[in-house]
């Protein structure tokens, strides 16, 4: 075929490089969006747009992220299916605004994108059945729907909001001043919205069961997991590795629990160790067990990410605007880690005194 | 006319404000818990100075009490250094702090959650390259759980480590010429050393001379059997065949392989034959014989297959158990 010659003709670096394959890649997005964009922003048909290529123009230009190997026909015929899947996928199609699940994970908003539509687009105002109830959480129910057969309550959105936008305030605040975030979310399909907001919060993930014990025998669990000492910049710090050993387990400044119902034991080792809790709080779950709860469906994928994503998105700004201060000068206030100045002076001083001595010792013929 | 009782209370209240000098001064003395003069170890504590520095809770509590003017370790090393480095090392710790090393920290195995992690975002990543045909991806041989909870020093479960392999051979279906370098590295990250699919066994071949050598075994025998075109003979341990073997049956197993393809009248055997007893040592020339016979003819195998002749009788004599008379025979049942 023609175009395959001119391919192996001229080889893949002679020709232009197309720039439509973009679009097509962030659908297969696995870095989080470090700022926020529009997700909308690319909907729009651009009339023209790779208009002056004619097929065997297009056809010869190659994407530059596939690795073609010399000439395998696979490698090849991968190669010419994605660029035209790119230059020809658009044209002809005006694609209005819609809704795109993966964005949650790979493009999360903000706290200042909470909106009651976007609550009840996601389906967080959806309670359990009335008999399934804790009463301690009447204030944040809003009514009852479903009279007939099997009424369930249904969860106030300015409620949500609220109490949403306040466990932002408290996640930003706490990774300002250098706090230690740890996200939990045990429940299948939680993994990565847990994972994912845990990175931009620079905090820690945990998406299996909680280990009993993980806080309140802590030295016993996680004794043998590594820690490091790093300095206001989020660079690590040489020098305290044997000072880290007698050192104990590192303890989470706020957790943040997508299913409290799975796990109590969880917040129940929070609250006797004094660590603020946030929580999803269903209609079924007792709000007394979190500190900062956030009623909404525990149960919705949808609701969940949406949570996380946003919690993690306020972690994020905390985090920046702790780098800012951090870089002039401004530290927060310090945290009680205990350590001492890594002593390498003393420890040369020690040598040349044991050098000594040792000389004097093997004087009489030890062996 | 007053009680006697109401003018002693009046006159009682009437000396009171003469009294209270001397009762406060009794007072006074108790309040001291420690003596007013100082005497033997006693001593008061030292006033209570307050300071209104911003950094004063900054610092750790022990900084107070070398501020006082003890010579401990700590003031000796900030003097012996130059300045410059004392104020460092302050400012340094104060900007540390202990963070976990990675943030599956919580998770109690996170060096396998972020295997884990990796694999799955790069699974992700790739999913839409395209696959070999099933069975036709290269043959690795993956890592034990053994050895990967070794290496790791974590307690894994086997289920969690299946989870990994899944990944590994779906990301190890990739076509091979678009296989990208990061998958590369974390494949080879979970290979084997020491790769046992390629181990194949040396083929048996006729030499120049014409004669084939083959190995075989059974229960605790083994045996080498050399086969050459020839008329018939036999001959095991330099016996011939009706000598070394008594029994009829042993001697017809042991040219079994022959006897069944009808080419007694073909091949000279010379067999060397060692360990167990008479059957065994039969039918390990039979297996040697049969492995032989196929170097010379291979068209042969789906006719000594039938016969019984390739296939290695794995059974072995079973281990004697405590509380049983032999392996499986049980001591006599008593009522009582």
């Amino acid at each position: 075929m023609i175009l395959r010659s001119l391919l192996l003709r001229q080889g893949r670096f002679a020709l232009p490089r197309s720039t439509l394959i973009r679009p097509f890649r962030r659908y297969l997005a696995s870095q989080i969006e470090e700022t926020y964009t529009n997700p909308h922003q690319h909907q729009q048909f651009i009339a023209g747009a790779d208009g002056d290529a004619t097929k065997s123009q297009a056809a010869t230009s190659l994407s530059a992220e596939s690795e073609v190997l010399d000439n395998d026909p696979v490698a090849l015929n991968y190669a010419l299916q994605q660029h035209s899947k790119a230059v020809t996928g658009k044209i002809g199609s005006m694609v209005e605004p819609h809704y795109r699940p993966h964005e949650l994970l790979s493009n999360p908003p903000s706290p200042k994108d909470i909106t009651l539509e976007l609550l009840m687009a996601s389906q967080s105002h959806i309670g359990h059945s009335t008999s399934l109830w804790h009463p301690a959480n009447a204030k944040y129910i809003f009514g009852v729907r479903g009279e007939d057969g099997h009424p369930i309550h249904i969860i106030s959105l300015d409620v949500t909001a609220a109490h949403l936008r306040r466990a932002c305030k408290v996640v930003s605040g706490v990774t300002e001043r250098g706090g230690l975030v740890l996200f939990v979310g045990s429940r299948e399909g939680q993994a990565r919205c847990v994972v994912n907001a845990a990175s931009m919060s620079k905090g820690c993930h945990l998406f299996t069961k909680w280990i009993p014990g993980t806080i309140t025998n802590g030295q016993q669990i996680l004794g043998k997991c590594k820690k490091k000492v790093v300095n206001h910049k989020d660079e690590e710090v040489k020098g305290f590795e044997d000072q880290l050993i007698q050192k104990a387990a590192v303890k989470p400044d706020l957790v943040v629990c997508l299913n409290p119902l799975e796990n109590y034991v969880l917040l129940h080792e929070c609250a006797l160790n004094n660590i603020p809790t946030v929580g999803i709080v269903d209609t079924d779950v007792n709000p007394t067990w979190i500190t900062y709860p956030i009623p909404a469906n525990d149960d919705s994928l949808r609701c969940v990410q949406l949570i996380a994503g946003v919690l993690g998105r306020a972690g994020q700004e905390g985090q920046a605007v702790r780098r800012e201060l951090a870089l002039t000068g401004q530290l927060p206030a310090r945290q009680d880690h205990g350590l001492e100045p890594p002593a390498e002076q003393e420890t040369d001083e020690r040598n040349s005194r044991d050098k000594e001595h040792g000389r004097n010792l093997l004087q009489a013929g030890d062996v | 006319m007053e009680s006697p009782l109401l003018g002693r209370c009046l006159r009682r209240l009437a000396q009171c404000p003469s009294r209270s000098p001397q009762r406060q001064i009794v007072q006074q003395r108790r309040l001291y818990a420690t003596p007013a003069e100082a005497t033997g170890d006693i001593r008061a504590a030292p006033p209570i100075r307050f300071s209104s520095d911003p950094q004063q809770f900054s610092q750790p509590r022990a900084q107070f009490i070398d501020s006082d003017g003890m010579n401990t370790a700590a003031r000796r090393r900030d003097r012996n250094r130059n300045g410059n480095q004392g104020v460092d090392d302050q400012e340094l710790l104060r900007q540390i702090r202990i963070v976990p090393a990675s943030p599956s920290y919580f998770t109690a195995t996170p060096k396998y959650t972020d295997d884990l992690l990796h694999l799955s975002h790069l699974m992700r990543k790739y999913q839409l390259l395209p696959v070999l045909e099933p069975g036709q991806a290269p043959r690795i041989a993956w890592k034990t759980i053994d050895q990967y909870k070794t290496e790791l020093a974590e307690p894994i479960r086997s289920k969690g480590y299946n989870a990994l392999l899944h990944l590994l051979k779906r990301l190890n279906y990739i076509h091979p010429s678009l296989m990208p370098e990061e998958v590369t590295q974390a494949l080879d990250k979970f290979q084997r050393d020491v790769n046992p699919y390629l181990n194949i066994p040396k083929p048996i071949t006729v030499s120049a001379y014409g004669v084939s050598v083959a190995a075989g075994r059974r229960k605790s025998s083994s045996a080498t059997v050399h086969l050459v075109e020839g008329t018939g003979e036999c001959l095991i341990n330099g016996l011939p065949l009706p000598t070394y073997f008594g029994r009829l049956h042993d001697r017809e197993s042991a040219v079994w392989a022959l006897k069944s393809t009808q080419r007694l009248d073909k091949y000279n055997v010379f067999a060397l034959t060692r360990g167990g007893g008479t059957t065994g040592q039969a039918e390990a020339i039979t297996l040697a014989c049969a492995k032989a016979l196929l170097a010379h003819e291979p068209d042969l195998k789906p006719a000594l297959r039938r016969a019984g002749c390739v296939t290695r009788n794995m059974k072995r004599v079973e281990r004697k158990k405590p509380g049983k008379l032999k392996a499986r025979k049980m001591p006599a049942w008593v009522k009582r």
